[in-house]
């Protein structure tokens, strides 16, 4: 059969079988099998079966679902309410106040958190009802927290970002380290907006300004963000002083996560069994949909269609700025219907050949895609962030999303940042790992 | 019978939470190794399987918790009997896929068995071994399916529904991650 | 046909070089009939997987590093004994030498052995210069396999697992002071960025060999079996000539860049023969006579 014709059929299948709300990770394996019929194989089973073995046992994923652990564990701690009561006095005084504290803590817990809905989750559940209870505008508090919840995904440790070093075989050290500074970008873009948005709607600000706070009073507030800055010099001090791999960093985060609930009489038996049972429900989730497109990529292969569509895309000779505005078009409408995870794990097969060939570097373009991912996280109707402030407030999806929108441009304006400026993404992977 | 299904998918997720635990003593016993000079082993190798173990006995148990995530955009629009009709298609479609996926997932470790395949790290380790939970947590996975395909038949609302519904913060946890 | 031959390393290395010239010789003699599809960096099938997919059948060709198969036979072993043949007239007799037992384990296995390449020989990257092995007391050495983990426990260093991608990352922060790998590898890899010197010890030279699936080769027509077996014996040859220029071309990119590259001393090259012996004798330890025979008969 034409390829062409034989990747629009498989394309419409996974439409269809999503759109009736087949599994997602099953869907994956059903296209693979129906390709494979198309084409006439006749190895299916063994197929699925090699690729299933391949795919579940790789040692980069081993960090999955220890990242994902620790969240769970993070989450049952007061972490997020000492977060908060720490950062407030100190923001105390910049537009906007509190408003940035809700960037500040999605931004710091990010660095323990490989996930964004859970970075949301962990920090809106503290932050918005107190926002509201001292009359921030209730639009722009879920609009900060849905916008730098996606900071989990960026900013080291990632577990977006591990899928993609893994597919791409590149190093998950040097992604994470080439993360930072684009995180640290997102942060600035998210508290410059917030700041200039509050010196232009004073009327939607609580209007008695807070009670002055003392320097002293600044200090000990500053003590209660011991335990998080602790565990984040413990997990990432661990991978860049040489310590660790991610992946032990990894399993390290767990064991620190451990002890600080234990230490903060957060650990029961009860709140244990209960963060590992969250983890495995994320993980099994997330490791079938890898198991099936891992089943998909090797159908594609054999069908020949990444090699035929990057050929395609090699003709129509498009420069890598034009190839990239493409794939963001392509990324985004992905992400409007599935999760980020899937959209990387489903595009990369078909997408990483026309990237090399446009000669774009594979370590760029994981950070590129995340941010890109980060966008589809807060548009509708499939978003996870917007799931999860949905399920926090009870505002409609929609409402979140209007509220988001200024957070996604930011982002969108972050993407176009770093194309211009490839350093902000290059310069620490290159200056620390000497390559 | 619904008490030892229920009991078996309950074993299910604490089997594969059991796995993850084991990941992280595994690669924390692999970094005191590196810091006192001794060397833990087929870490690499041992961890791997184990996450191959956790991946599919917790299968049947996320999949009762409406853990696997779907797109439900469109057929949340559905009126309640066309509803069930396509639920119970998507069902017996799940099911068919899952139960060849079983089929040759014990194939894999059955023929591992014959052809006496072991591993090339350290420890040369029988690969049918480690590759028999991959086999058990697919038929456990099969099974429940089959369990919520049948209780959809006989019209009661199939068990990953009633989680998938009352989506709430922990469960968006489950979302992107 | 249309037949596919995964491959586990990617384009840049000579190995998949000339598993692409060996597809497209037999595409051409066979006018078209045989297209043979290379997957090249283990994009299809990962690469410990890849004997058992041309075992059963579900490709129908395969590269794969014969040291990846070394736990289920000692044959396998051959290709990573260090200080056994230390040079490439050496290693291919040791390869004549070898090749009828491993014909006779693959087929055993359902695979018909086409052709082998050869990789750069592997020496040490460290540090600081090596002089002897008392230079690499106390360092840690980069081990992926049960017996280049024996060989650093040998070499006084204590054995540290680090995968291929972690490799830069490993040196720049200390997990690992050295590691026994080709020229090659060092860069690609850009080792010039992590680590100073290479000691050109030369301690083995590995080999990736291309296996057909014996079923899927018996259904061709003789004309097509020949064509098959030609195009692999020019591929040998083939691979023989480019991998010593590969080495050289290599090393220079390496000095280049500021490596020094230096030829081992006397007393290194005695106590790294001394490990050799050792190993080899453990080796036939665990070998049956047939290895035995193979080994004297190489010597000869
Ligand atoms: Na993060
Ligand atoms: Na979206």
């Amino acid at each position: 059969m034409d390829t062409l014709i034989l990747s629009t059929v498989l394309a419409v299948a996974l439409l269809l079988m999503l759109a009736s709300g087949f599994w997602v990770a099953l869907s994956l394996v059903g296209v693979g099998v129906l390709g494979l019929v198309l084409s006439g194989n006749d190895q299916i089973g063994l197929l699925f079966a090699t690729a299933t073995w391949g795919a579940s046992t790789s040692w980069s994923l081993t960090a999955l679902p220890l990242f994902i652990w620790m969240g769970e564990i993070l989450f049952r701690t007061r972490l997020s309410e000492d977060l908060f009561k720490g950062l407030s006095p100190l923001l105390s005084g910049l537009p906007g106040r509190l408003l940035h504290v809700n960037v500040l803590s999605c931004g710091i817990f990010a660095a323990v958190s490989g996930s964004s809905a859970a970075t949301a989750a962990t920090i809106g559940r503290m932050t918005l009802p107190e926002l509201k209870a001292r009359g921030y505008s209730e639009r722009m508090a879920v609009g900060t927290l849905a916008g730098s919840g996606t900071l989990g995904l960026l900013i080291p440790p990632s577990i977006i970002l591990i899928v993609y070093g893994v597919a791409a075989e590149v190093s998950i050290g040097r992604l994470f380290i080439a993360g930072a500074l684009p995180g640290l970008l997102l942060v600035t873009l998210f508290m410059g907006y917030t700041a200039c948005w509050a010196l232009l709607n004073k009327d939607e600000l609580p209007k008695n300004s807070d009670e002055k706070i003392s320097a002293k009073d600044k200090i000990l507030a500053l003590q209660k963000l011991f335990p998080i800055v602790g565990l984040i010099v413990f997990v990432l001090g661990s991978i860049y002083g040489g310590l660790t791999t991610p992946t032990e960093a990894a399993a390290l985060g767990v064991v620190g996560a451990l002890f600080l609930a234990f230490a903060s009489k957060a650990l029961t038996r009860k709140s244990f069994l209960e963060s590992l049972q969250g983890a495995v429900k994320s993980s099994c989730m997330i490791g079938l949909i890898l198991v099936g497109a891992h089943f998909l990529t090797l159908a594609m292969g054999f069908l020949g269609i990444p090699k035929s569509l990057a050929f395609w895309i090699s003709e129509m000779s498009l420069s890598p700025v034009e190839l990239l505005l493409y794939l963001t078009v392509l990324f985004v409408v992905l992400g409007c219907f599935l999760d980020g995870i899937s959209v990387v794990v489903l595009t990369t097969a078909v997408v990483l050949p026309m990237v090399q060939q446009a000669g774009i570097d594979l370590l760029w373009f994981g950070i590129y895609i995340v941010l890109v991912v980060e966008m589809s996280q807060i548009t509708p109707p499939v978003g996870f962030n917007l799931f999860v402030i949905q399920a926090l407030t009870g505002k409609d999806i929609l409402y979140v999303a209007r509220a988001a929108l200024p957070f996604f441009l930011l982002i969108l304006f972050a993407v176009v940042l770093i194309t211009w400026f490839p350093q902000i993404v290059t310069f620490l992977p290159t200056n620390m790992t000497g390559g | 019978m619904r008490k030892f299904l229920n009991n078996m998918y309950l074993a299910s997720g604490y089997l594969s939470g059991f796995c993850i635990l084991l990941i992280t003593l595994l690669i924390v016993s692999q970094v005191i190794g590196r810091l006192f000079g001794f060397i833990v082993p087929s870490v690499e190798d041992f961890s791997g399987y184990s996450l191959a173990a956790a991946t599919f006995f917790g299968l049947a148990y996320t999949f009762r918790e409406g853990g696997h995530i779907r797109v439900s955009l469109a057929i949340k629009f559905l009126p309640a009997s066309s509803r069930r009709i396509q639920e119970l298609f998507i069902l017996a479609v799940a099911l068919l896929l899952c139960a060849f996926m079983s089929f040759y997932t014990i194939h894999l470790s059955w023929e591992s068995y014959i052809f006496e395949e072991v591993s090339y790290g350290y420890i040369p380790v029988p690969i049918w071994l480690p590759q028999v939970p991959v086999a058990l947590g697919m038929v456990m996975f099969t099974i429940a399916i089959a369990d919520d395909f049948f209780c959809t038949l006989l019209g009661q609302t199939p068990n990953y529904l009633k989680h998938e519904d009352e989506l709430d913060v922990e469960s968006g946890l489950g979302g992107d991650n | 046909a249309q037949w596919h031959m995964p491959t586990p390393y990617g384009d840049s290395n000579h190995p998949t070089k000339i598993a692409y010239q060996f597809a497209e010789e037999i595409k051409e003699k066979t006018n078209g009939e045989l297209d043979i599809t290379v997957h090249s960096g283990a994009s299809l099938v990962k690469h410990p997987e890849i004997p058992r997919a041309v075992k059963t059948g579900q490709v129908q060709m395969g590269e794969v590093f014969i040291g990846i198969m070394g736990n289920t036979h000692p044959i396998f072993k051959h290709d990573n004994i260090p200080f056994l043949a230390t040079n490439y007239d050496d290693a291919k007799k040791l390869w004549n030498a070898a090749k009828p037992e491993m014909q006779k384990q693959l087929n055993k296995e359902g695979m018909t052995l086409l052709y082998s390449v050869a990789w750069p020989a592997q020496s040490l990257y460290s540090k600081d210069a090596v002089n002897s092995l008392a230079d690499l007391e106390g360092s840690r050495m980069r081990a992926y396999s049960p017996s280049t983990s024996r060989l650093a426990d040998l070499m006084g260093t204590t054995p540290t697992t680090i995968q291929v991608p972690e490799i830069p990352q490993a040196f720049s922060t200390g997990i690992i002071d050295a590691m026994i790998t080709s020229p090659s590898t060092g860069a690609n890899g850009q080792a010039w960025d992590y680590v100073k010197n290479y000691t050109d010890i030369q301690a083995w030279i590995p080999k990736n060999v291309v296996v057909v699936n014996t079923r899927s080769f018996k259904r061709l027509d003789k004309g097509t079996q020949k064509i098959i077996l030609d195009a692999a014996a020019n591929a040998e040859k083939r691979g023989w000539e480019i991998v010593q220029s590969e080495a050289k071309k290599d090393t220079q990119t390496l000095i280049d860049h500021g490596i020094v590259v230096a030829q081992p001393s006397e007393t290194l090259l005695k106590e790294l023969a001394v490990i050799g012996e050792t190993m080899e004798a453990e080796w036939l330890a665990e070998s049956g006579p047939e290895i035995k025979a193979l080994i004297e008969n190489y010597k000869k």
